[in-house]
């Protein structure tokens, strides 16, 4: 029997382990949302990065990335945010290969969700941020509209 | 995640709602044209949008959608007579024309002008292929008929049937929107069901059951992607279009009749699921009918002389757990159409929103529901016409395509996202 309106009501509440996200700004058009974003109240443990350059060993083998925390400005690497991490959120304006590839591959190795989201006003060509990201977001999501991203957020629990 | 005042803006539809408001901007599925075959056949009880109403067709084979109850004592007037241009009550035989206006009351003298004075409410009813369809809002905002290709084709090329479903509309749209559960939920029928198996796509959902998924805005709503790897270099893409506020298109298998739904809400709690199959091209062939009739692909069966699903809540679908050992479904209840809603209304009446746990690959459902809330609040705040009203943006189809990895399924699919009458459907 399908759940009366009633028990529908009455639903249990589930015990309430908030999701472990980074939400990593990829390319210079995408800093001042991701800051904005960074401003609201979460109820998870989000945490929300601006992407800085890639480290590399000396034979020139790219390994890890800088990230920058956006509450305190501080420096941090992308391989010490992924640790326990469930879901990595790219946000792109219109470029971020470079970031996209290390931070997808990353997450592959550590078997983390990727999603990508193209924020760009309408008009704005945003193909090659597109580009970038398909290879490496399980989602990803085009849109001219801003708050769509808090939007989406909230509805993931971040 | 939904606040629980924003699932009761997008859940809610009756008279004076915010989603009642948008959805009476559109033309919407009232009944199906067969429900009312011949002049002066028994009038139909319609109930949309929390209204109840009356579906009629004169002697002249006028069509008229008016309020059920008569305006003198407030009985039922499908009790009435249909016959000589009205349908009259038949509890005193106040008589009224497809428009509700009053043109007869017996107990007043002969040539009184009484009956001018009374009208009920009426909502115009017309047919455009199978349908019967209705706008309940603004007539000064009257859009454009509707101009869905399913609708349009010759009729030997369409066939629609309607279902029951005991569940607020949204939820059921969900589904429509939820590529991901198909190589769950509906395995079995992608190896089994007449109207879908066969076509080299059905291989690749079930070899990649993790797709990856794309949404982008449209004109008119969203384009859904979901990406899955076919032969080396190419992804196989099914690209699903949503167009505000209740419509999909199933993206299509080989060369069989493509497929998509109405969601229209009867009351907070129950919807209309209208199930339409169509081939751009060529009639619907006599084994594709019988199938569609036997309740295979998007279809179902019926308790007999009702539009309720044979499998239903009060039997448990017919749930059968050996098939479901077997493997021939994944779910145990037969029939695709049937395996949604028997877990769409598994869910409830009105799904609690405030208590889930959505993932990423949600983001087609998350994205509509931002759609319908904005369209909802400009409507209701600014009267700004939702997207879908516009003929233009009901020109959709879906597509299913293989593509090298390089191409974007939006500019790759372009003309085979938009219908092209006379055109064959992109499907693999």
């Amino acid at each position: 029997m399908a759940a009366t309106a009633a028990e529908a009501r009455f639903r249990i509440e589930y015990p309430f382990l908030p999701r472990d996200s980074r939400i990593v700004a990829v390319d210079g058009g995408a800093m001042g949302v991701v800051r904005r974003a960074s401003q609201l109240r979460w109820d998870g443990s989000a945490r929300f990065l601006l992407y800085d350059a890639a480290t590399a060993k000396g034979n020139g083998e790219t390994t890890d990335a800088t990230l920058r925390d956006c509450t305190d400005g501080e420096t941090t690497l992308l391989s010490r945010e992924l640790d326990g991490a469930d879901v990595a959120v790219m946000v792109a304006g219109s470029d971020g290969g470079e970031a996209a590839a290390i931070i997808g591959r990353a997450c592959a190795d550590r078997r983390i969700m990727t999603a990508g989201v193209v924020l760009a006003p309408a008009g704005v060509h945003t193909n090659d941020a597109v580009v970038a990201l398909r290879p490496y977001a399980m989602v990803l999501i085009v849109s001219s509209a801003e708050d769509d991203l808090i939007d989406l957020l909230t509805a993931l629990r971040v | 995640m939904l606040k629980p005042e924003i699932n009761e803006l997008l859940t809610e539809t009756g008279p004076g709602t915010a989603m009642g408001e948008l959805f009476r901007q559109y033309w919407m599925p009232a009944l199906l044209a067969d429900e009312l075959p011949t002049n002066d056949c028994p009038p139909v009880r319609v109930k949309l949008l929390s209204e109840r109403l009356l579906a009629f067709r004169d002697s002249n084979g006028r069509y008229g959608l008016i309020d059920e109850f008569c305006a003198h004592r407030g009985v039922s007037l499908w009790f009435g007579r249909n016959e000589e241009g009205g349908l009259r009550c038949a509890y005193h035989g106040w008589k009224y024309d497809t428009t509700g206006q009053c043109i007869d009351v017996p107990s007043e003298p002969e040539g009184s002008r009484f009956p001018q004075k009374v009208r009920l409410k009426s909502y115009p009813l017309v047919q455009v292929g199978d349908v019967l369809w209705t706008h309940m809002g603004d007539p000064k905002l009257r859009p454009e008929l509707p101009v869905w290709e399913f609708a349009r084709v010759p009729a030997e090329h369409t066939y629609t049937s309607k279902r029951w479903q005991e569940c607020n509309w949204l939820q059921a749209l969900e589904g429509g929107i939820d590529s991901s559960h198909v190589s769950w939920l509906h395995s079995g029928g992608l190896k089994d069901d007449p109207l879908f198996k066969g076509a080299r796509g059905n291989t690749y959902n079930l070899t990649d059951r993790k797709p990856f998924f794309e949404v982008a805005d449209a004109d008119g709503g969203l384009f859904i992607g979901a990406r899955r790897n076919a032969e080396e270099g190419h992804y196989y893409w099914r690209i699903t279009p949503w167009v505000m506020p209740n419509f999909t298109m199933i993206p299509p298998r080989g060369d069989h009749p493509v497929h998509g739904h109405f969601w229209v809400p009867i009351d907070d709690e129950n919807c209309w699921t209208y199930s339409f199959d169509y081939h751009p091209t060529r009639p619907l062939t006599d084994a594709e009918l019988q199938a569609m009739r036997e309740g295979y692909g998007v279809h179902n069966q019926y308790v007999p002389g009702t539009f309720r699903p044979l499998q239903n809540k009060d039997n448990d679908y017919l749930m059968d757990r050996e098939a479901q050992r077997r493997g021939e479904t994944y779910s145990g209840v037969w029939g695709i159409a049937m395996q949604d809603a028997s877990l769409q209304e598994s869910m409830g009446p009105i799904v609690d929103r405030s208590k889930e746990r959505l993932v990423s690959t949600d983001s087609g459902i998350i994205q509509a529901r931002i759609r319908l809330r904005k369209a909802a609040e400009a409507l209701r705040d600014d009267g700004v016409i939702p997207p879908g009203v516009a003929p233009e943006h009901q020109r959709v189809r879906s597509a299913s395509v293989v593509l090298p990895v390089e191409r974007g399924f939006i500019e790759a699919s372009r003309e085979a996202l938009s219908v092209t009458p006379g055109t064959k459907h992109a499907s693999v």
